[in-house]
Formats: C-alpha cells, sequence, structure tokens
C-alpha cells in the first residue's frame, strides 16, 4: 500500500502543474532592429520563435509546396535578385506566365498591406495565396500540409515551433511569415547618410563607411530629395524608402492594369500601386508593376522625360505637365549613384536567409 | 489506510485545481471609456469627399485627393490627452485622437496644429510605436532630414479655366511646416457627445473656409508650396487659414 501511495504522490507531483505537452518550449527569437528603425509590431497570435524562424526559412524554400513540386517561394523570390525574380513576369508550374512583376521581399515586417495592389492586409494572409494560386505554385494546402505532415522532420519542426501534430496551413504561414520578419535591411551606406542627416550617434564602422560616401552619392541624395531637382523623396522616404500609399507615378495614359482599383472597384484607384521601397534596387531588377524597365537608367529616364497624365496621376508627380523632372545626363548619373547606396550586400548575402 | 486515503483525495484535488484554474479563468474584458476628438470635412454647407468636384468663389472647380494634419500635445492644462493626434481622411477616415479617459476630464482643450520644436527635430523612429509621430505612423508626414514633420498637407486638382469642360489638370500641392509656421488652437467649454462608452467632440473643417477665409488663397497662381525658401508667405497663410477653417461642428 505504501509504495502504491509513493507512486501516487510522485504521479501527482509530475503530472499537477505541467506544461500541456512536452517538449514544446520554444525559444523567443529577438530581432535585431537597426537603431534609425521603428519597433516593429507582431501579431500577438504570431510571436516571433527561433523554431518558428527556422521552419519558415525550410518552408520558404521547399518545393513541396508546389503541385509538382518543382517551385518554391524562392523561385520567384531568389536571395540574388533581393528575393524577387529577374524575369519580367515569373512563370508558374503549368508555364503559364503571370501579368505581374515578383516583389523584392525587404523589411516587410513594417508593411501594412501587401502586392501590388495591396489585396492582402497582413502577411499570414498573403502567404497563403502563392501556393493555391494555378498559375503560380497550383496546389491546395490539405494536399501540401499533407505532403509536409509525411515527413517526420517537419512533423517534428512543426512541434517544436508550434507545438501541434496536427499542422496545417495556418502554421505554415505563420512560420514563414517569422522569417519574413527576420529579412530586415538597414545597413547600407544610405543608412548611415540617413542617421548622419538625422543626428544619430554613427558607430566606429559607420563612421568608417561615412568617410567612404563620395561627393557624388551626397549630391545625389540632395538631388533625389531637392524639389527643383529629382523630387522622388515624396513617396520613397524614411528609413523604409517608402511611404505608405497607393499611387500613380505616370506609367500610363490608361491602363491595362487597374492595379489598386480592381481591387476597391473605385475609379479614382485606377492606375495606382503600392510604393515599392528602393532599398537593393540595384539587384531587384526588372522595374514597376510590369517589369516593364530593365535598368535604372529607364526609371530614371521615365520620371525625367516620359511621364503619362492620366485622372488618378499623384499630384506629387509635380512636374507632369512637362513630361517629368527634367534631369540632365549629369543629374541622371548622380541619381543612379545614389540608388546604389541603397545596396546592402550583408542583407543579400545573410546566410540566415539562404537556402537551408 | 484512511490517512492513505486522505493522502489521495488531497492529491486528486491538487491535480483537478490546477487544470480548473488553468481552464475556468475568467476572460476579464476592461470595459473602459473612450473619448474621441474627431473631425468632419465640408465644403461649405455640405460633407466633403476626397475626389469629388467643388466649385470655388473664382468659378474654378476643385477636387482633394489628400488632406491631413498633426495636432500635437492635446491637453487640458496640465492633462495630457495625447501626445499627438494625426488626421489623414483617405485612410483614417474623420478620426482625429481616440484615448481612453472621460470627456469631464477634457472640458477645455488646447493644442499646436503641427508638431512643436520640443519634439519636431527629434528622430522619428525613436517615438512608441502607439505614437503618431512613430515615423511608421507619420509615414509621408515627416521630411526625411532636420525640418522634422509636414504640419498639414493639402493635394488635390483644379480646372481654373472657368469654361464648359472640366479638366482637373492644375496640380495642388500645399505641404505646411517648419517652427515659424506652427499654430495654437484651444477650445473652451467642450460639448461630448456621449454613445455607450463612447464620448466625442466633433470639429468640423470647412475647405470652402480655407481657400476664402480672412485671407483668400487663389489656386490659380498659389498652387504650391513645400515651406521652402520664397515660399514663406504662402506657407503661412495656408497655417493660418486652415486654423481658421477648423472649428466645433
Ligand atoms: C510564380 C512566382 C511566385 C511564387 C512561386 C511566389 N511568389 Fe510571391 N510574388 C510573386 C509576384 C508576381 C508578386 C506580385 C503579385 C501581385 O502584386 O499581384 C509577389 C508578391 C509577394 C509578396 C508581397 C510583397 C509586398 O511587398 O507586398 C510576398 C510577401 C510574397 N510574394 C511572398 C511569397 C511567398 C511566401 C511565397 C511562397 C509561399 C511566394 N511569394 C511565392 C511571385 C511569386
Ligand atoms: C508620386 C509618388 C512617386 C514619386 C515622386 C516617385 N516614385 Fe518611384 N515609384 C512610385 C510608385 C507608385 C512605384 C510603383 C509603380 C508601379 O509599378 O506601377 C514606383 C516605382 C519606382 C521604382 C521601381 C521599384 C521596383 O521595385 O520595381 C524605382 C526604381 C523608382 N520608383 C525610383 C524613383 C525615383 C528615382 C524617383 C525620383 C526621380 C521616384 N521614384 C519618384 C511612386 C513614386
Amino acid at each position: 500500500m505504501k509504495y502504491l501511495l509513493l507512486i501516487f504522490v510522485g504521479f501527482v507531483f509530475f503530472f499537477s502543474c505541467k506544461k500541456d505537452k512536452v517538449g514544446y518550449e520554444p525559444t523567443p527569437y529577438q530581432l535585431e532592429i537597426p537603431s534609425h528603425f521603428p519597433a516593429m509590431q507582431i501579431p500577438e497570435d504570431n510571436p516571433m520563435t527561433v523554431e518558428g524562424v527556422e521552419l519558415g526559412r525550410f518552408l520558404f524554400y521547399e518545393t513541396k509546396l508546389s503541385g509538382d513540386n518543382s517551385m518554391s517561394c524562392a523561385t520567384c523570390h531568389a536571395p540574388s535578385s533581393a528575393f524577387s525574380d529577374p524575369n519580367q513576369f515569373s512563370t508558374g508550374i503549368e508555364g503559364i506566365e503571370g501579368r505581374r512583376n515578383s516583389m523584392a521581399l525587404i523589411n516587410l515586417g513594417w508593411n501594412d498591406f501587401f502586392f501590388w495592389d495591396g489585396r492582402a492586409k497582413t502577411l499570414e494572409e498573403q502567404i497563403l495565396l502563392p501556393v493555391k494560386d494555378p498559375i503560380e505554385m497550383h496546389e491546395t494546402w490539405p494536399r501540401a500540409m499533407s505532403k509536409l505532415n509525411g515527413d517526420v522532420d517537419y512533423r517534428n519542426r512543426f512541434y517544436k515551433a508550434f507545438g501541434t501534430d496536427k499542422a496545417d496551413s495556418s502554421h505554415a504561414a505563420k512560420a514563414i511569415a517569422q522569417f519574413l520578419r527576420t529579412m530586415i535591411s538597414g545597413k547600407s551606406k544610405f543608412d548611415v547618410m540617413y542617421k548622419f542627416e538625422n543626428n544619430i550617434p554613427l558607430s566606429a564602422s559607420e563612421q568608417a563607411i561615412y568617410s567612404s560616401i563620395t561627393a557624388s552619392e551626397w549630391g545625389g541624395y540632395d538631388l533625389f530629395r531637392s524639389l527643383n531637382g529629382a523630387d522622388c523623396f515624396h513617396c520613397h522616404n524614411g528609413p523604409l524608402m517608402q511611404v505608405k500609399k497607393f499611387s500613380n507615378n505616370g506609367l500610363d495614359a490608361t491602363f491595362t492594369d487597374l492595379g489598386r482599383g480592381e481591387v476597391t472597384g473605385n475609379s479614382n484607384d485606377n492606375g495606382k500601386f503600392k510604393v515599392p521601397t528602393l532599398r537593393n534596387i540595384e539587384f531587384s531588377a526588372p522595374y514597376m508593376h510590369d517589369g516593364r524597365f530593365s535598368t535604372l537608367d529607364d526609371v530614371i529616364n521615365h520620371y525625367s522625360h516620359f511621364i503619362q497624365i492620366s485622372p488618378t496621376i499623384d499630384p506629387l508627380i509635380e512636374f507632369a505637365g512637362q513630361g517629368g523632372v527634367q534631369l540632365d545626363a549629369q543629374e541622371k548619373d548622380l541619381i543612379k549613384q545614389f540608388l546604389l547606396t541603397l545596396s546592402d550586400e550583408e542583407f543579400i548575402n545573410n546566410p540566415a536567409f539562404k537556402a537551408p | 489506510m484512511r490517512n492513505s486515503i486522505k493522502i489521495i483525495v488531497l492529491g486528486l484535488i491538487f491535480l483537478t485545481s490546477c487544470k480548473e484554474k488553468d481552464k475556468l479563468e475568467p476572460e476579464e474584458e476592461i470595459i473602459g471609456n473612450y473619448v474621441n476628438i474627431e473631425v468632419q470635412p465640408v465644403y461649405d454647407t455640405e460633407d466633403l469627399y476626397l475626389d469629388s468636384v467643388y466649385t470655388t468663389q473664382e468659378g474654378y472647380k476643385i477636387k482633394f485627393t489628400d488632406i491631413k494634419f498633426y495636432m500635437e500635445d492635446i491637453k487640458n492644462v496640465s492633462t495630457q490627452f495625447s501626445d499627438a493626434g494625426l488626421f489623414d481622411y483617405r485612410t483614417r477616415g474623420t478620426l482625429l485622437s481616440r484615448v481612453q479617459g472621460k470627456g469631464s476630464n477634457y472640458m477645455n482643450l488646447s493644442a499646436n496644429i503641427g508638431v512643436g520644436p520640443a519634439v519636431n527635430h527629434n528622430d522619428p523612429s525613436a517615438f512608441p510605436n502607439s505614437s503618431m509621430l512613430n515615423i511608421i505612423n507619420a509615414n509621408d508626414m515627416h521630411w526625411n532630414w532636420s525640418p522634422g514633420y509636414i504640419f498639414l498637407k493639402i493635394e488635390g486638382k483644379a480646372d481654373t479655366i472657368p469654361d464648359a469642360t472640366t479638366s482637373l489638370n492644375h496640380t495642388i500641392v500645399y505641404h505646411a511646416g517648419l517652427d515659424v509656421n506652427l499654430q495654437t488652437i484651444s477650445f473652451t467649454n467642450i460639448t461630448w457627445n456621449k454613445v455607450g462608452n463612447e464620448e466625442t467632440f466633433r470639429l468640423k473643417l470647412d475647405m470652402a473656409k480655407f481657400l476664402n477665409g480672412t485671407q483668400t488663397i487663389d489656386v490659380k497662381d498659389e498652387f504650391s508650396t513645400h515651406s521652402m525658401g520664397g515660399q514663406e508667405a504662402l506657407t503661412l497663410k495656408i497655417m493660418e487659414n486652415f486654423k481658421e477653417a477648423l472649428e466645433p461642428y
């Protein structure tokens, strides 16, 4: 009887207030947020964990998420292209070309809407879409998840990240969202210029970068935000180098792709697209929602001379009446040199963002 | 034997009590009282909508595509209402500021229209995420370098040729800022409208009055300011007219 009692007491101790699942102890992930960036708002139902981020990385490079196991997110969001696609349009597994250029995935944790037309409001929601898109990965989530759940390694990873042995698409989306939130770019030459301008102290290594900034790069920065110069900063601004809005930057006089207007059904939104970040712009060619420009020179020429007027053109394309900001050859070169200061090699080459 | 049973019973209670606690803890919901300041843009006597066309005193056609402004350091003497409210008609509607509290604590309010020199030149990333001064919330209401915040932004398009056709191809851009242009405003004996747990103080912003107040803004010639050198007079007029156009509804 005494033994029984002892065993029972032991049993009580062991089970009384234990956590629900044995072995589910995710490690909080500490985001490294650059000092001149604001804090990142993390959704309450998807806290960052080391296990979640790692699983997200595996999933981002996982071809099992596509119908014929040939395509992963990284197929259209390649690290060397600032996580975008060097092709004008991406081709899905059925061989069908999409109609828009893939977007660079940079600092998305600070974004409030996703896609060129902003049709997704959260990353978690956005991530569910490419998998089931028939002209992209063309796979159903239940099938994709059953492929993953058939793999003991993934079962373990899902368990460690979310404490579940019945992982579904919401867990996959959460993990990928966590991974995307770690993809922070804030260590370019531009960042040192930004900090200097805003009287934010520079570290020793930043001081060294500061002394390497050329007169042309500073000149390009001045021109970029000069009202009588290139006048770019109204839309590409702040530490993220983008403002949160939809805008028509004068690409077309009539629209084949209505952009934001397609989502809202409001004709005042026709031809408006999400203002993209200019970070790592050197790597993310081709440019614009339809990838119509293959070089930065083409982009600069557009803003200089080829602005098309339409009813929804942004009033902040201020020299639209004259066709653009009319930069001369030397000024165009300065703008380009400035745009190249937005390259962040550490971000592009970060092993933590590459295929596991 | 009796002791054993006692221990077993105790043990069982211990076991279940923990579980119960986990499950039955009532979801505590804090029901608070909120106070809101709202701004309804109007054009003379009618509610104003972005992208809709109105006629000015001069007979020009005009549409507004954006109306945004900062009201900062909103307080009743020493009781702070909010560090800053940001009005953005397109993305946030009529709400200027919403905080937890009671209207009776704010029968009088004073504030800056714009952002006062005490915080205007601080690092815009250093404000808490909840503050409208944080660069994430400020968004395009901050100049990327030392001048600081844009106090107010009015953008639109006009047709300044009074004929039968309407072609709104004349761009209007007013971006006002800089410490010297800061305005202050105050309201006394405020009426808070209470519905449920919400109390609201409503203001109206009359854009017709903005264009034709004590001073007149002629959008044909006075269509652009970025608060730069040479634009001082128009910038100040924009700020002063705006202040005049904002009053309790
Ligand atoms: C077939 C190519 C393709 C694949 C595969 C693909 N994407 Fe994309 N991605 C695109 C295109 C094209 C866009 C822009 C689409 C639009 O705006 O309509 C985009 C946009 C996005 C955006 C929005 C970025 C922003 O700034 O708003 C995110 C985030 C994203 N993709 C993540 C993913 C993830 C995660 C996966 C894998 C689950 C994935 N993509 C798979 C082509 C692809
Ligand atoms: C009125 C707002 C506005 C202004 C001013 C503006 N842009 Fe843009 N920019 C946009 C929008 C919106 C897009 C995306 C348009 C699209 O794809 O339809 C864009 C796209 C770009 C792209 C392509 C990014 C990509 O990922 O494809 C580059 C590069 C660029 N802009 C550079 C500039 C430069 C340089 C200037 C100044 C000469 C400038 N922009 C001025 C709004 C603006």
